[in-house]
C-alpha cells in the first residue's frame, strides 16, 4: 500500500518534468523558427548601422550562431545550474527582469483570482437559488453581456471613466512613484486593473457553477432531503453544493493559471508593471531567454494546475472513486 | 376523525406535449395505526398520490382539485414553509429507487444524522450518534460504526434501501409512505422489515400506506387495500374483501 502510494508520486514527478522538458523544447524551437532578428532585441535600431560582418561578430557572441541543438544542450544545462541567461532587451539577468515584476503580476492576478473563486461560487448559489425568478434572470443577461465585452475595450472604458473623467482612481502603474511600500497606494492602484480581471472571468464561472448546482437540484436525492423537512435553500447549500464542489475545484485550478497568465491584456492597458508585458516585448522583440522564461513558468503552472485539477476530482469526489475502486482497488488506504 | 384523507385529488403534469393527469379524482382516508397496501400496476400513480400528498412533485405537476386533510385541517394549500412543518415530522416517505434516494457524496451516517438532527434538534452530538446506531440497528444494518462512514457506492442495494428506512424512521413519522420500500431486498429481508413496520405501528401506533407490486405483502402487512388503475383508484376495502374480488374478476374474465 505505502509503496504503492510513493510510486504513484514518483510516477507523477516524472510525468510532470517531462512534461516541462518537452514544452521547453517546443518553446526553444518554435521562438527561433519564427521570424525576426533577436540583434534588434539587443541593439535596437543601431542594428541598422552595423555592417553584416559586426552583425555575425553579435551572433557569435550571443552563441546564436551554433545550431539549434547544441544553443538548446547549453540552454537547458545553464538552466540546471541556475543560469537562463542575460535578456537582450535589458542586458541584464533574466532572473532579475523577472524578480523585478512577478510579485506586481501575483498581486494582481492572485487577488483577481482569489475574487473570482468567492463570488463565482457565491453568485452561482445565489442564482441556482432563485432559479429563472427576476433576481437570476437580471444577473444571466448582465452576466452574459460582461462575458462577451472584450478585456481590453472594458480596460479603456474604466480607465476613460473613473481615471480621465472623474479623476477619481489612478490609471497607470502599480503604485506611485517614490511610495512604492505604501499599501494603501498600491491598493488603489489595483482597483480598476483589479475590476477587469474579475469581470472578464467572473460570469463565466458563476455560469458553471449555476448550471451544475442546477443539474444536481434536478437528482433524486433532493427528494430524500427535502423530505426530511430541508429548506429548498438548504438543501442547496448543505446536499447539492458537496456535488457541485469536486468539479468547481478542479475547474478553478485550471482556471488558474488562465487567469494569473492572462493578466496581460490588463497590464497593457494599464501599463501595469508585470510578466504579462514581459511576455508580450520578449515575443514580439525575439528576447529569447526572457521569453523561455516566461513561457515556462506559465506552462509549468499550467501544467501543475492540471494535474491538480486530475488528483482534485479524483480523491475528493466519492463518486469518482467508484471507478478506481472497480479498475485497482487501491483507493481506500490512501 | 381520520388522520389523514383524500377528497377527489386531480393532479396534472404539464408538458409541452401537452397534459398528462396522472391522479383523477381519488379520495380515501388512512385510519390512525392502519396499514394500507395501495396496488396497482405500473405507471398507474402509486408514486404520484404519495409525493402529491407530501408536495413533492416536480413544478410542471399541479394539484388540479380535491382536498387534504390532516386531522381535520384542511393542507392542500399549506405553503412550502407550512409543509417543510409536516415533511419529517408528521409525513415520512421512502423512495422508490434506493440507489438514487441517497446523496452520492455524504456518508449515509451523515444523511442519517441530518435527519435525526432536525427531528430533534435538541439532543447533543454524541445522543445523536447513539440513535443513529439505534435505527440503523432497527433496520438490520450491522456494524453500525463502521457502517455510517461509507458512501452510498459502496453498499448494496439492499443495504441503500435499508439507510433510506432509517432516515424515514427518523423522523417518527405519524403516516409512512413506503413507496416500494422492500422490492429491492430479498425475501427474508423483505419479511424482516415488514415485520419492523408491524412492530412500529404497535408500539408508536403510526399509520402507514404501503406501496407494492406483491399480493403477499399486502396480504401479510396490510389491514385494507387500496387498488389503482391508470390514475384511479378502482376500489378500496378489506383485504380478504379485495383479494376475493380480483379472484373473482379474474374468473370472470
Ligand atoms: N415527471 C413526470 N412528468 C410527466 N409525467 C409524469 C411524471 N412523473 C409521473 N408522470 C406520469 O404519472 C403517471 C404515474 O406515475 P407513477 O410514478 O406514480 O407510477 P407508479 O404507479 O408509481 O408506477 P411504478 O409502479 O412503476 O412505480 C405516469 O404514468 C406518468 O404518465
Ligand atoms: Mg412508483
Amino acid at each position: 500500500m505505502r509503496k504503492l502510494y510513493i510510486g504513484r508520486i514518483l510516477y507523477n514527478i516524472g510525468k510532470f518534468a517531462l512534461r516541462v522538458i518537452v514544452l521547453s523544447v517546443l518553446v526553444f524551437t518554435i521562438s527561433r523558427l519564427a521570424p525576426g532578428d533577436p540583434l534588434y532585441a539587443y541593439y535596437g535600431e543601431r542594428v541598422e548601422k552595423m555592417s553584416v560582418a559586426q552583425q555575425e561578430q553579435a551572433r557569435e557572441r550571443l552563441g546564436l550562431r551554433k545550431p539549434l541543438f547544441t544553443q538548446y544542450a547549453r540552454w537547458l544545462q545553464g538552466a540546471f545550474h541556475g543560469d537562463f541567461g542575460i535578456s537582450y532587451q535589458y542586458k541584464t539577468d533574466v532572473k532579475e527582469v523577472i524578480a523585478a515584476r512577478i510579485g506586481n503580476t501575483l498581486i494582481l492576478g492572485g487577488l483577481g483570482f482569489l475574487l473570482i473563486f468567492v463570488l463565482a461560487l457565491l453568485l452561482g448559489l445565489f442564482c441556482a437559488w432563485r432559479e429563472d425568478r427576476a433576481a437570476d434572470r437580471i444577473i444571466c443577461r448582465i452576466g452574459t453581456v460582461t462575458s462577451c465585452v472584450p478585456e481590453f475595450w472594458l480596460a479603456l472604458l474604466l480607465l476613460l471613466v473613473f481615471a480621465v473623467w472623474l479623476d477619481w482612481l489612478p490609471g497607470s502603474g502599480a503604485y506611485s512613484i517614490g511610495k512604492e511600500g505604501d499599501v494603501a497606494d498600491r491598493a488603489v492602484h489595483l482597483v480598476l486593473p483589479l475590476t477587469v480581471v474579475v469581470l472578464g472571468h467572473l460570469w463565466y464561472y458563476a455560469f458553471q457553477v449555476r448550471n451544475r448546482l442546477l443539474e444536481e437540484v434536478r437528482a433524486d436525492y433532493v427528494l430524500l432531503a427535502r423530505m426530511k423537512g430541508l429548506s429548498g435553500k438548504q438543501v442547496l447549500y448543505r446536499h447539492c453544493l458537496r456535488g457541485a464542489l469536486p468539479s468547481y475545484l478542479s475547474m478553478m485550478a485550471v482556471a488558474l493559471p488562465h487567469i494569473l497568465g492572462g493578466t496581460y491584456v490588463v497590464e497593457t492597458v494599464f501599463s501595469y508593471p508585470g510578466i504579462g508585458t514581459l511576455a508580450y516585448e520578449s515575443a514580439r522583440y525575439q528576447d529569447y531567454n526572457l521569453l523561455m522564461v516566461v513561457s515556462l513558468l506559465t506552462g509549468t503552472m499550467v501544467i501543475f494546475c492540471n494535474m491538480l485539477a486530475g488528483i482534485i476530482s479524483g480523491r475528493i469526489d466519492p463518486r469518482m472513486r467508484i471507478h478506481s475502486l472497480t479498475g485497482g482497488g487501491e483507493v481506500r488506504g490512501c | 376523525m381520520d388522520l389523514l384523507e383524500v377528497e377527489n385529488l386531480s393532479v396534472s403534469f404539464y408538458r409541452p406535449e401537452g397534459e398528462i393527469e396522472a391522479l383523477k379524482k381519488v379520495s380515501f382516508s388512512l385510519r390512525e395505526g392502519e396499514i394500507l397496501a395501495v396496488m396497482g400496476e405500473t405507471g398507474c400513480g402509486k408514486s404520484v398520490l404519495c409525493k402529491s400528498i407530501l408536495k413533492l412533485l416536480p413544478d410542471i405537476a399541479k394539484i388540479k382539485t380535491g382536498h387534504i386533510i390532516v386531522r381535520g385541517e384542511e393542507i392542500t394549500d399549506y405553503t412550502e414553509r407550512q409543509m417543510r412543518e409536516l415533511r419529517g415530522s408528521f409525513f415520512s416517505m421512502v423512495f422508490q429507487n434506493p440507489m438514487t434516494a441517497l446523496n452520492p457524496c455524504m456518508s449515509v451516517g451523515e444523511q442519517i444524522a441530518e435527519a435525526v438532527r432536525l427531528r430533534q434538534p435538541g439532543l447533543s452530538g454524541k445522543e445523536r450518534q447513539q440513535r443513529v446506531a439505534e435505527l440503523m440497528h432497527l433496520v438490520g444494518l450491522d456494524h453500525p460504526g463502521e457502517r455510517a462512514r461509507q458512501y452510498p457506492y459502496q453498499l448494496s442495494g439492499g443495504m441503500a434501501q435499508r439507510c433510506v428506512i432509517a432516515i424515514a424512521l427518523a423522523a417518527q413519522p405519524s403516516v409512512l409512505f413506503a413507496d416500494e420500500a422492500t422490492t429491492a431486498l430479498d425475501v427474508t429481508v423483505q419479511a424482516q422489515i415488514l415485520d419492523l413496520f408491524l412492530e412500529l405501528r404497535e408500539k408508536t401506533g403510526m399509520s402507514i400506506v404501503l406501496v407494492t407490486h406483491n399480493p403477499g405483502v399486502a396480504a401479510r402487512a396490510a389491514d385494507r387495500v387500496a387498488l389503482m388503475k391508470n390514475g384511479e383508484l378502482t376500489g378500496i376495502g378489506d383485504v380478504e374483501e379485495i383479494f376475493e374480488e380480483i379472484i373473482h374478476r379474474q374468473n370472470f374474465i
